[in-house]
């Protein structure tokens, strides 16, 4: 009993902060404002998560662990030029994320926060995504299309900051994914011109 | 552009000798802005209040509100000030470059510099920066807008010198180096990089971003 009232708290809890985060922002939400949506106690808040910052890591988690579950089934049978295949995914991901761009920026600003406790997982901190696009350049130097003298993370470094820029587009233009997946194109070509091993450059 | 020192960015251009009154109003808003950039520091964006800033100021948040409209008016106005004057140190920096890598790192480094003693404001100014709505504010700011319109300028001289090839889609170029430029911030703040790290991850970076365009 105990147990099953503690899980619909839980749960109550993310719905509340997933739909806030996502119209406030990050800064913008408090937990005390999580707690009166759902209808909990601020104490009983504190008993599930530690911070702001881990209510929001669960919200994305929860939600990412399907986005990687496709990326799993879809990423293996990716053929091409390594551009390409870092573009079909970075097009999955705005597929996925276009209708929760605000909560996406939010998962953004919380790597900001600085009163953050050791469970939270703001953006940048997300090993998952950064393991993907690495194992992808890896599978490009093996190819032989990546520069095997390129230094990898900086070009995963650069690909975050990219992706993440992009969700603004959307935030304060109304990008659609259709066009984030183009600006993101752009960008990966642009990037690609520093890791693309071209004949040029083999002696 | 105009030098703005951080404890004087109420100073309006004046002809005449001041009146007294505009005097008091002046060192008034300085007190006040000086104590929000305290607070903003020390409680972020969100924990710092109009009343606290009042009270580190000596004043009452009554005081407050005749110089600033709300929180988002007082940050904006220390973000301006801070944006324009290292605007004009990103300038002068890339002056001095020998090259367009070298010119960038040079501006680079005099964000990084500027931001070292003052890394918490930094924090603050991020965590805004991604917010639903003051977000673009901040990012719109006439003296953000001109450090990337520096990068702009460098890239198209670059072009102009020949150093980099026609089609090297400029525009969106000098926003990758620029987002890198801020990325960069994450590490400073957080992992305590130093000035020399900083350097050189940024280095790389130019280098990556610029590797496509060049001529030859």
């Amino acid at each position: 009993m105990r147990t099953a009232q503690k899980q619909a708290t839980r749960e109550r809890v993310l719905c509340a902060a997933k739909d806030l985060f996502g119209r406030l922002g990050y800064e913008g939400t408090t937990i005390r404002e999580i707690a009166r949506q759902a209808g909990v106690s601020v104490g009983s808040v504190f008993t599930t998560f530690a911070s702001k910052g881990e209510i929001l890591s669960q919200v994305m988690q929860d939600r990412l662990d399907g986005l990687y579950a496709e990326l799993d089934r879809v990423v293996p049978h990716l053929r091409g030029p390594t551009p390409d295949r870092l573009r079909t995914m970075f097009a999955i991901h705005f597929a996925f994320e276009e209708p929760h761009v605000h909560l996406f920026m939010a998962h953004i600003a919380a790597t900001y926060d600085w009163t953050q406790t050791e469970a939270a997982r703001p953006f940048g901190k997300t090993p998952r995504l950064q393991h993907i696009m690495l194992e992808c350049l890896a599978k490009g130097v093996e190819a032989g299309d990546v520069d095997p003298q390129a230094d990898l993370q900086g070009i995963v470094d650069l690909l975050m900051s990219a992706y993440a820029w992009t969700y603004r587009l959307a935030a304060w233009q109304g990008a659609d994914a259709k066009t984030m997946t183009e600006v993101m194109d752009r960008q990966i070509g642009l990037i690609a011109g520093g890791f693309t091993r071209t004949t040029a450059s083999v002696s | 552009m105009k030098h703005v020192s951080p404890n004087d960015v109420a100073g309006e251009t004046r002809v005449k000798a001041p009146t007294r009154r505009a005097l008091a109003k002046q060192q008034t808003r300085a007190k006040v802005l000086t104590a929000a950039r305290k607070l903003f520091s020390e409680e972020g964006y969100e924990g710092a209040t109009i009343r606290d800033i009042a009270a580190a100021a000596g004043m009452s948040t009554g005081a407050v509100f005749a110089n600033f409209t709300d929180k988002s008016d007082l940050f904006r106005e220390i973000m301006t000030a801070d944006m324009s004057s290292l605007a004009e140190g990103m300038r002068d920096a890339a002056t001095k470059g020998r090259n367009l890598e070298d010119a960038l790192l040079r501006a680079f480094m005099a964000g990084y510099g500027f931001y070292k003693s003052r890394l918490p404001l930094a924090r603050a100014a991020f965590s805004v920066a991604w917010s639903p709505d003051e977000g673009q504010v901040l990012r719109n700011l006439p003296p953000v807008v001109a450090q990337q319109d520096l990068i702009v300028e460098l890239l198209n001289a670059a072009v102009e010198r020949g150093e980099l090839s026609q089609e090297s889609e400029v525009k969106l170029r000098a926003q990758m180096l620029f987002d890198a430029y801020l990325a960069n911030y994450n590490q400073a703040i957080f992992q305590g990089w130093s000035l020399d790290a900083l350097q050189a991850r940024a280095r790389d970076q130019i280098r990556i971003l610029l590797a496509g365009a060049r001529r030859g």
